[in-house]
């Protein structure tokens, strides 16, 4: 179930929230974990078990871990939960691609298992390893409640996309939480401005995308406002699902992390990544980076170290080589950061540039659908292949999402939010949400153009 | 205490106005068809085991939930209104409006549908007609795209390509250009269709190809019920209703229609059609696959036979003066192999009709 669809907005959640309030504390868990589980299975009715099975699982990891009596036994307890959890992850998310290579590798023609991917399988699994390994290192005391576990690893508003909330983040709010107007008036507007942007904005911005992909009359320009839509799109699809998940927490009393910070003021890759998807970000860090020794080792090992967080961090967002090229593209430019000198003291309209057009690149080849697609699209950009600079389609289509184009570019900047603050609590601000509701209802209503990126990780 | 309300008030009022459409999305009672969009709409789903386990009650809810949505029309234009007017988006769901007119953005030609329509008429003609006495004759009946596409600043098909690639391959027909005979206000502003009262220069330039004269005693009628055309649900943008106009003459009532699909005489303008969600439909009563009108006054033993989509409904009885009897095919709904059973071609007229918007999508066409 999308949050960005009439059954969830008006079915679902509506009455999700008025049971939960109308429980006792004490059932509040049970009723977001029945609620959570309803919501998955909507989407996934088979897959449900596994998430179950998870769930039980790493119950156990989790208890048997706390309970080993010596370091030694907690390890292989934690090593019996990362095994589990990552095979589930890689059987459902890697078998067909590992097939698919063995046979292109070794001529052999095994059939692919053509295994489905379960919904949010990669957030769910990295919630439930941040809890083990805690748990492991101390941080964390096991969860004893088998409820409230299960109500962590499946809380539908951050179960699907993220953002990947640690154990550690919420395991006070799992025992003792409360909402109390503040928390409904922030949670409600952050849950609609995250709407906005997902239904208003890259929606919009999506459609442009599907002109772009089946026009028969591509040009340069084309090409390049196709990396500038996509990159926009994706950034309001993914922080505006986020922006939601975080709000609908609010409004049941937990306190997600962020997961963006105008990622597109960057004037660095390693800073657009702390802006970007942080909470992936700060996962591969803290459960990988630093495990390996970080950068506190010696060149060829800190040189293994970022590649392997940054392959793993393409092969996360998906099974295909255009994800790993992906993800070692910007293990590249980080490289390229730290041992290129003066790219630091470039003024900042050349070091902003260079983010941009880099990121930009990069989502051309993320959102290929495969690697010859990437380089015909990349090559596009550069005139490659008798493209001409300009068609009559592509000036059209410019002209007809001009005004959302520029909407987007000055959405995905800082100054907006600061704007907007300056009418916090006041009159307007009940009329703009009220506004977003019934413009977002509007569109859903209409049936535009709703996918979500983000579900196919 | 009555800072803490004033500040929460509008909160409270959001909160409202979002339960009061949840609730009411609970209770309304469900509508079986939209009149605007001219479609059913989805019902609630059926629950059965295999129906939850498949998935397939969640996506027949989806649709459920999104057709029955209260005040669904309301929000359809909401949208539309903020996406075209707001947002400067230069179409609709693919349709723009220019002066008035509501119009499809067709774009582009497609070559290939172009290529399979002529092959599907090439085939009519060495079934039918390579071997009889007929006269042939085709014109392609130009959508308004043709004469609002370039002044509005949308994408429009060539229509150049299109005339030269139908004439290339119909090289034994006789092409009937109506392009001089037309502007953008022949046309309904909220519907496909031109409007009859607008065509008399089409069925005169027609008639006079095909050697036959129009009698220009027609007197104009207007149905007393607004006409929505289907440009107007799928644009959803707020528009007014056109005004239905149709021509009459002396000694029309005697002509009979036979639909062959129904078994049904009919006047030449269907008036039990008034009550159907388009009212284009009263026009021959709507799309029929093998019609015949007969003219009990013809002058001469002349007949027609026009292989047509629905632009010659509204044509097609301009010209039933000039002829004893028209045959309308429409190969939409029939196989080119049946029309053996229906038609004897012999020495008819024979004019191919038809509109870009099915040329441009001419898999409809049966084979």
């Amino acid at each position: 179930m999308l949050f960005s669809s009439i059954e969830f907005l008006f079915y679902f959640l509506p009455a999700v929230i008025l049971f939960y309030f109308a429980l006792p504390v004490r059932a509040r868990n049970l009723w977001l974990l029945i609620a959570s589980l309803f919501f998955y299975a909507w989407g996934e009715p088979r897959l449900v078990g596994l998430m179950v099975v998870s769930i039980a699982l790493h119950y156990g990891w989790g208890l048997a871990i706390g309970a080993g009596k010596t370091q030694k036994i907690r390890r292989l307890f934690l090593i019996g939960s990362l095994v589990t959890g990552l095979s589930m992850l890689g059987y459902y998310k890697y078998a067909d691609f590992a097939v698919e290579n063995v046979n292109g590798i070794f001529g052999t023609a095994f059939p692919l298992p053509r295994i489905a991917l379960p919904i949010g399988i990669s957030f769910y699994t990295f919630q439930i390893l941040s809890y083990t390994i805690d748990v492991y290192r101390g941080k964390v005391q096991p969860q004893k409640n088998l409820i409230d576990f299960g109500c962590y690893v499946s809380l539908f508003p951050q179960l699907i996309a993220g953002p990947i909330v640690r154990y550690i983040d919420v395991d006070r709010e799992l025992k003792n939480r409360r909402t109390g107007m503040e928390d409904l008036r922030l949670g409600l507007r952050r849950f609609l401005m995250g709407l906005g942007k997902k239904v208003l904005l890259a929606n919009q911005l999506g459609a442009f995308v599907e002109v772009f992909r089946s026009s028969g009359e591509k040009s340069v320009l084309f090409y390049w406002l196709y990396a500038l839509v996509f990159s926009l799109h994706i950034y309001f699809d993914f922080s505006g699902y986020s922006d939601m998940a975080i709000g609908l927490g609010r409004i049941f009393g937990f306190h997600f992390p962020e997961n963006f910070d105008y990622p597109y003021v960057s004037k660095s890759i390693q800073e657009f990544w702390r802006r970007w998807h942080m909470t992936l970000g700060g996962w591969f860090r803290d459960y990988l980076y630093i495990p390996l020794g970080g950068s506190r080792v010696g060149k060829g090992k800190w040189l293994r170290n970022v590649l392997f967080v940054w392959l793993f961090t393409g092969l996360w967002h998906g099974a295909a080589w255009n994800f790993v090229l992906w993800g070692l593209l910007f293990a590249a430019l980080l490289l390229m950061e730290k041992w290129v000198p003066g790219i630091q003291k470039l003024p900042n309209f050349l070091r902003h540039g260079y983010v941009l057009l880099a990121v930009g690149i990069s989502f051309v080849l993320f959102n290929a659908a495969s690697l010859s697609q990437a380089a015909s699209d990349i090559g596009g950009m550069f005139g490659f292949g008798n493209v001409p600079l300009v068609t009559l389609e592509t000036l059209y289509y410019l002209r007809s999402y001009g005004v959302v184009i520029i909407l987007a570019i000055v959405g995905a900047l800082p100054v907006v939010k600061s704007w907007a603050l300056r009418f916090d609590g006041k009159w307007i601000e009940p009329v703009v949400m009220a506004a977003l509701l019934l413009l977002c209802t509007a569109s859903l209503v209409d049936g535009s153009f709703n996918p979500f990126l983000y579900f196919r990780f | 205490m009555k800072k803490t309300w004033k500040r929460y008030a509008g909160l409270w009022m959001v909160v409202g106005l979002w339960l009061a459409l949840a609730v009411f999305a609970w209770v309304k009672p469900e509508d079986k068809t939209s009149d605007s969009e001219r479609r059913p709409l989805a019902q609630f789903p059926e629950i059965s085991t295999q129906n939850l386990l498949s998935g397939g009650f969640s996506k027949d809810f989806a649709d459920y939930a999104v057709d029955q949505f209260p005040l669904r029309d309301n929000f359809r234009s909401l949208n539309a209104v903020f996406h075209y007017y707001g947002l400067q988006k230069k179409d609709n769901n693919g349709i723009y409006l220019h002066a008035g007119f509501a119009s499809k953005m067709e774009y582009p030609l497609k070559q290939d549908s172009i290529d399979y329509a002529a092959a599907r008429f090439a085939d009519l003609y060495r079934m039918y007609l390579a071997d009889s006495s007929c006269r042939i004759y085709f014109a392609v009946a130009p959508d308004k795209g043709y004469y609002l596409a370039e002044s509005s600043g949308v994408l429009g098909m060539d229509y150049g390509a299109l005339f030269d690639s139908l004439q290339e391959k119909l090289t034994w027909a006789e092409f009937i250009d109506l392009t001089e005979c037309l502007t953008e206000q022949s046309y309904y502003r909220t519907d496909t269709h031109w409007s009859q009262d607008k065509i008399l220069p089409v069925a005169e330039k027609i008639a006079g190809t095909l050697g036959v004269v129009i009698p220009k005693d027609f007197t104009e009628k207007t149905l007393d019920r607004d006409f929505y055309g289907a440009y107007y649900g799928q644009a959803g943008l707020p528009m007014a209703p056109d005004a239905l106009r149709y021509l009459t003459w002396e000694g029309m009532e005697d002509c009979q229609v036979f639909s062959y699909d129904t078994g049904k005489t009919t006047e030449i303008y269907d008036m039990d059609k008034l009550s159907s969600r388009d009212l284009y439909d009263v026009f021959l009563s709507g799309g029929m696959a093998v019609q015949t009108i007969t003219n009990p006054h013809a002058e001469s033993r002349r007949e027609l036979v026009i292989f047509r989509d629905s632009f010659g409904s509204s044509l097609a009885p301009l010209l039933v003066q000039s002829y004893a009897k028209i045959t309308l095919i429409d190969t939409r709904y029939v196989y080119p192999k049946a029309l053996a059973d229906y038609v004897s071609f012999t020495d008819q007229d024979v004019l191919f009709l038809y509109s870009p918007l099915v040329l441009n999508a001419s898999q409809i066409l049966k084979k």
